[in-house]
């Protein structure tokens, strides 16, 4: 029964060699008489995987806890919808996801118009990268990573998922991140199969939907994961600067990089071989950030054990770079055209590409340094987080500056609507004398802060100054994700720095403060449900003798798991967010009890949001003719 | 030709600038945030002065477990991943975290105190149970 599945990901694996092959032989030949015979190869493939994950979304939906994966991620008891979700809760299953969303990204492409545009010779070549790449994902789940491994006897009931991934939270974040990676792929293979072929419409143009959907999803996977840190690990944070959120955060940076790099070359045709490196770089990134949690290489916070997909994944990096080296320094030489002044906005734009690109660097170079530091010491040096605050926080704070002073300069030199960028430099500096008024004295926060501010002051002017913006869907986009980014810059730069922690141990009727808030312990209330037990506390919240309300945070002991685990609760504001974590308590009621106040940290989630559903404005629609853009009309519009 | 040289040195001044700067930052982020990162039979080969300040992996052993009681913090062996026989007592004040039980393998980041003989850890932090995790090819 379990022999389908896996039969047709082997079918899908030869199917992809053989079609690869046969581009490879074309290319050769310089002809693509094979394309119509691939192009439905890419379909047949596309229908095989599609069938092997619905063959698994179906053995969750039974119980069918012969195949080890289904009993391993399920049990009797897990409710309907995280037992499908469970789909991505293991690595075999998550690389399946994976491959079938790059599957598909790579069968939408075909029906797209635009890539009808591209030469044959440039379709043969863009499904050798392609082709290959999918075709290391069926050997992979052929091999080290195969889904479909069956237990005999079938046992019972499964292991059941672990509490900590019963939460949206984290059934949202894998996919979104997944999304993320598998859309990078098509841009990837276009840029290198452009290049070869010296393609005359633009690469970046062809792929620009793909980058950006990539992109946001990306974003939104990341926050996502830190999103669900802050609700489920309990310990008030959303990010550590473990390597597994690092991970992720790498490619995002030189796909952030891509994206400001990428407006200088459409618009001018100027930096081809750095557009065409850096993402193939983010593809490469994607790849990398998976061997990282999952190849054991370093120890981490919530890294799989080593599943055997390190070496592989690892040679297929090291092969890609190999091969984009190769296309970029040996093959045909293209023109560029230099670029303008370093004050002007073109300049300003590549400084910030330099500076995301430094970041991931940096993230990189932290995230390996146990291995790297192998290289002169006997045991292994680390980085604590102290070290990317100290390091990357400076740059953010850069980026955040550049961020408001950037819109106002002109494409080539010069400043727009001096008078009123004065204006705006004057408000920038009292919102900052505000801030410190009201506390907020340290440096990197003070400037942080304000910055944000700024951003949406800054934004918001150059919108009422400037009519012709306001005309294009383009700038709303790129304003628009801007200003979801200065909205998270305002609650990182507060909440980080400005968070305050209390613990006390409470008997009924006993109180704690933090700041000005008195909070007064109630008492204890149990429940059970056929899956856990829950025992509540329940908390009431007063400020200035004020009752303003009630919090409360639960232990919740599941039945196939051994300890309690914590479900914290919070007082939502926009202001100032209390955060309750039920550290534990013992049988006569008394509890130990953690709480803290998370300034502004709401802010981060909205300006996620903006962020991404903004960012779908700026995509662009298939009206009228591709055009190669004006550099003074698009590029003014997508300052990013 | 002319401008397009000048703008050229311009950038190359400007990233050398730009790379002087961060370099500063960076070299001084790698002097005093680099930590050792041991296990536990690394960290007993080391004389106990230099383990002042390390990340410490291992495994809870199944003996020697004292919960606070209340709960707000625990003392326990940690045994060495690969061979369990080598230990050192650690005790930890503050929030033990939902998977912190005999056989978790936890990260702990701290430093040994000399006089009482024992590893005085400031934050513990859990991997994953191994339900969570693919079996160890290893292990």
């Amino acid at each position: 029964m379990h022999i389908i599945p896996y039969y047709s990901l082997l079918a899908a694996l030869l199917l992809s060699l053989l079609a690869a092959a046969a581009c490879v032989h074309q290319a050769w030949e310089g002809r693509s008489k094979v394309l119509p015979w691939v192009e439905n190869a890419q379909i047949v493939v596309c229908t095989l995987v599609t069938i092997s994950s619905f063959f698994l979304l179906w053995a969750f939906y039974v119980k069918d806890f012969s195949l080890l994966y289904v009993s391993r991620y399920s049990d009797l008891t897990l409710p309907l919808f995280y037992r499908l979700t469970a789909f991505w809760a293991g690595q075999a299953g998550s690389m399946l996801f994976w491959a079938w969303l790059v599957v598909i990204c790579g069968t939408i492409m075909l029906f797209t118009r635009r890539y009808r545009l591209l030469s044959g010779q440039t379709r043969i070549f863009f499904w050798i990268f392609f082709l290959g790449i999918q075709a290391f994902f069926m050997y992979l789940l052929t091999g080290h990573q195969n889904p479909f491994m069956e237990i005999s006897p079938a046992p019972l009931d499964g292991q059941g998922l672990n509490p900590l991934l019963q939460h949206p939270g984290m059934i949202i974040h894998p996919p979104t991140l997944f999304i993320g990676y598998a859309g990078f792929t098509i841009p990837a293979c276009l840029a290198l199969a452009c290049w070869i072929t010296g393609e005359k419409h633009s690469w970046i143009q062809i792929a620009h939907n793909w980058t950006l959907t990539a992109w946001i999803f990306l974003a939104a996977g990341i926050i996502i994961g830190g999103w669900w840190a802050y609700l489920e690990l309990g310990w008030g944070g959303y990010w550590a600067w473990d390597p597994v959120e690092n991970a992720s955060l790498i490619p995002w940076l030189s796909s952030t990089a891509f994206l400001h790099t990428a407006i200088v070359g459409q618009g001018r045709k100027a930096l081809g071989k750095t557009n065409v490196l850096l993402m193939v770089l983010t593809l490469v990134l994607c790849f990398m950030a998976t061997y990282l949690v999952r190849s054991g290489v370093i120890d981490s916070l919530h890294a799989f054990g080593d599943g055997g997909v390190g070496n592989p994944l690892m040679l297929f990096m090291m092969f890609s770079m190999a091969v984009t080296a190769l296309v970029l320094f040996f093959g045909p030489a293209r023109d560029d055209r230099p670029l303008s002044g370093l004050t002007s906005r073109q300049g300003l734009l590549v400084v910030t590409a330099w500076i995301f690109l430094t970041l991931g660097l940096v993230v990189l170079m932290g995230t390996f340094w146990p291995v790297i530091s192998k290289l002169w010491t006997q045991n292994p040096m680390g980085l604590d987080a102290g070290f990317y605050n100290r390091v990357c926080l400076p740059l953010f704070v850069v980026i955040g500056a550049l961020l408001v002073i950037c819109p106002w300069m002109q494409w080539k030199g010069g400043v727009r609507h001096g008078k009123w960028l004065a204006v705006l430099a004057g408000i920038w500096l009292a919102l900052g004398v505000v801030l410190w008024v009201n506390g907020i004295r340290m440096p990197l926060a003070l400037v942080g802060a304000s910055a944000g501010l700024a951003m949406v002051v800054s934004i918001v002017m150059l919108f009422i100054l400037d009519p012709s913006l306001r005309k294009r869907r383009t700038a709303w986009g790129a304003y628009g994700v801007h200003l979801g980014v200065a909205l998270m810059f305002l609650g990182v730069a507060i909440s980080g720095p400005y968070k305050v922690e209390a613990e006390a141990v409470l008997a009924p009727g006993e109180y704690m403060t933090i700041e000005d808030y008195t909070i007064t312990y109630v008492g204890m209330e149990t429940w059970s449900t056929p899956a856990m037990t829950v025992f509540a506390s329940r908390l009431e919240v007063s400020r200035d003798g004020k009752i303003i309300g009630e919090l409360a945070p639960q232990r919740r002991s599941y039945r196939t798991w051994d300890r309690p685990h914590a479900k914290i609760d919070t007082r939502f504001s926009l202001g100032v967010e209390l955060y309750a974590t039920l550290l534990g308590f013992t049988e006569d009621e008394i509890i130990s009890l953690k709480m803290s106040t998370q300034p502004l940290v709401n802010w981060i989630w909205i300006g996620c949001v903006i962020l991404c559903l903004v960012g779908f404005v700026a995509l662009r629609t298939s009206k009228g003719k591709d055009r190669e853009t004006n550099p003074g009309a698009d590029a003014a519009t997508a300052t990013s | 030709m002319q401008k397009k040289k000048n703008s050229r040195t311009v950038y190359i001044v400007a990233l050398a600038l730009f790379l002087v700067g961060f370099g500063t930052l960076l070299m001084a982020g790698l002097k005093q945030n680099s930590i050792y990162f041991l296990n536990v039979s690394e960290a007993l080969a080391m004389p106990a002065e230099d383990i002042q300040q390390i990340r410490l992996f291992g495994t809870v052993a199944e003996d020697g477990l004292v919960f606070d009681p209340q709960h707000m913090g625990v003392r326990f062996m940690l045994a060495d991943n690969d061979d369990a026989s080598q230990r050192i007592p650690v005790q930890y004040r503050g929030v033990v975290p939902d998977l912190f039980e005999p056989g978790a393998e936890v990260i702990l980041e701290g430093g040994y105190l000399i006089q009482e003989g024992v590893f005085n850890a400031k934050t513990l932090m859990t991997k994953c149970p191994s339900k969570y995790e693919a079996e160890n090819r290893s292990g």
